[in-house]
């Protein structure tokens, strides 16, 4: 009786798993009988495969599933989103448009105040409605910031009176008191807009992310 | 579980689909995971990387047994794994006391529902087999799992490991003969009906 070769191990290994032909089965077969240290060899083999087979099997420390953020998904965007957003866009320029042609408005007109306050003579029968009336429209209405017609002729050289007389005259009767400028609606309206349609990309936006959350849940109980 | 229709609507980045996968894989990715590193948190780990790279790495796969496909994932994690571990200190397998000594047998390798001392035999039990895989090369410990814990043919080991089958065989004829060889250092703790017995004389 010999030790087993390691040609023989292999083979006996094999014969454990079922992967010997039939013809060399019936081979091993008959040297097993033939040789008890090919048959303890194979005794001992089956015993070790047989504890691997006993190894406890571990309950998992958590589940494996995947998130959409592990796996760098992003929900899908709605169609809707971008059109809003650009639209929201539009009307913040709008707003941001008006604001400047408003305020450009109110510092030619703060420019063009002293100037009135420091003229000396009057022109009763000069403009209609004086200076501050035809001012404010200016003032309150983004159209109006180019030139109007009575802008124009209130500032306009060539409409100077031969005689020199100032253009910027105030009015011979005390004038009226300042009302409060009047809000250009517009403003309004565009931040109004801009403010409405980011209201609603957003809206849409969440809503969409729950519903792709919703679709990918992960179903921990199965 | 229809695996076909499910891969192929993961393979389209159904989500959904791929996690129904996961579930009814996740167990034998870790446990192998697990036997291959022995240390719970790096199986976790290298688990959970495996279960990423398959889904991002899905469309690759050409059909052929799919559980085979995802362990190779998973061997892969574990080798990258194994790679660093030698790179830097490593956790022990047993958790240690206060004084830096090892527990011998930990509770936490104990499952509740058994007896006390069926708790005690299974965790000394594995505690055997985890040190003696652990003495085994490392292309010799995944081949021994898969065959022989995870109870995969030679055929999905051979794909697992992508090596022709007289290795495999080969393999795993070196890897029980070393084991039978460890496994009788402890043969006191092994159960009764599996104790080796010694080497015997010519």
């Amino acid at each position: 009786m010999t030790n087993p070769s390691f040609r023989d191990v292999e083979q006996l290994s094999a014969s454990l798993d079922g992967q010997l032909s039939r013809t060399e089965m019936t081979r091993l077969e008959a040297r097993l009988q033939s040789d008890p240290a090919l048959a303890a060899a194979l005794a001992d083999l089956r015993q070790a495969r047989a504890i691997l087979r006993r190894t406890p099997k571990r309950r998992l420390p958590r589940s494996f599933t995947l998130t959409p953020k592990m796996v760098g998904i992003k929900p899908p965007v709605p169609r809707l989103v971008p059109a809003l957003s650009w639209a929201s866009a539009v009307a913040m320029l709008l707003f941001v448009f008006t604001l400047g042609a408003n305020l450009l408005s109110q510092i030619s007109f703060g420019a063009a105040a002293p100037m009135m306050a420091a003229a000396p003579m009057t022109n009763e029968g000069y403009g209609v409605g004086g200076g501050p009336a035809a001012t404010q429209p200016a003032i309150t209405d983004n159209s109006q910031v180019t030139p109007t017609a009575e802008a124009f002729v209130m500032t306009a050289p060539e409409e100077t009176p031969p005689g020199g007389m100032r253009l910027l005259a105030p009015p011979a009767t005390p004038a009226p008191k300042a009302s409060p400028e009047p809000v250009n609606i517009w403003l309004y309206i565009w931040l109004g807009l801009a403010a409405v349609l980011i209201a609603a990309a957003l809206l849409i936006r969440w809503a969409s992310i729950q519903a792709f959350r919703r679709k990918v849940s992960i179903r921990r109980d199965m | 579980m229809d695996e076909p229709a499910l891969i192929r609507e993961a393979q389209h980045g159904n989500l959904e689909a791929f996690n129904t996968l996961v579930l009814a894989y996740q167990d034998i990715v870790y446990n192998t995971a697990l036997r291959i590193l022995g240390d719970e948190d790096l199986a976790a780990d290298a688990s959970q990387e495996a279960f990423i790279s398959a889904f991002r790495a899905l469309n690759s796969y050409r059909g052929g047994s799919f559980r085979a496909w995802l362990l190779r994932t998973v061997t892969n994690a574990c080798y990258d794994e194994l790679r660093r571990k030698q790179r830097r200190p490593t956790t022990p397998l047993e958790p240690e006391t206060e004084d830096g000594d090892e527990v011998e047998t930990p509770r936490w390798l104990a499952d509740p529902n058994a007896s006390p001392e069926e708790q005690l035999a299974q965790a000394e039990l594995e505690h055997a087999i985890q040190h003696c895989l652990e003495n085994l090369p490392t292309d010799f410990r995944a081949v021994v799992v898969l065959a022989d814990i995870q109870g995969l043919d030679y055929t999905e080991v051979a794909a697992v490991v992508k090596k022709p089958l007289g290795t495999i065989k080969s393999r795993l004829a070196r890897a029980r003969l070393r084991l039978r060889e460890c496994l009788q250092t402890f043969r006191e703790l092994l159960p009764a009906a599996f104790r080796l017995e010694e080497e015997r004389g010519p």
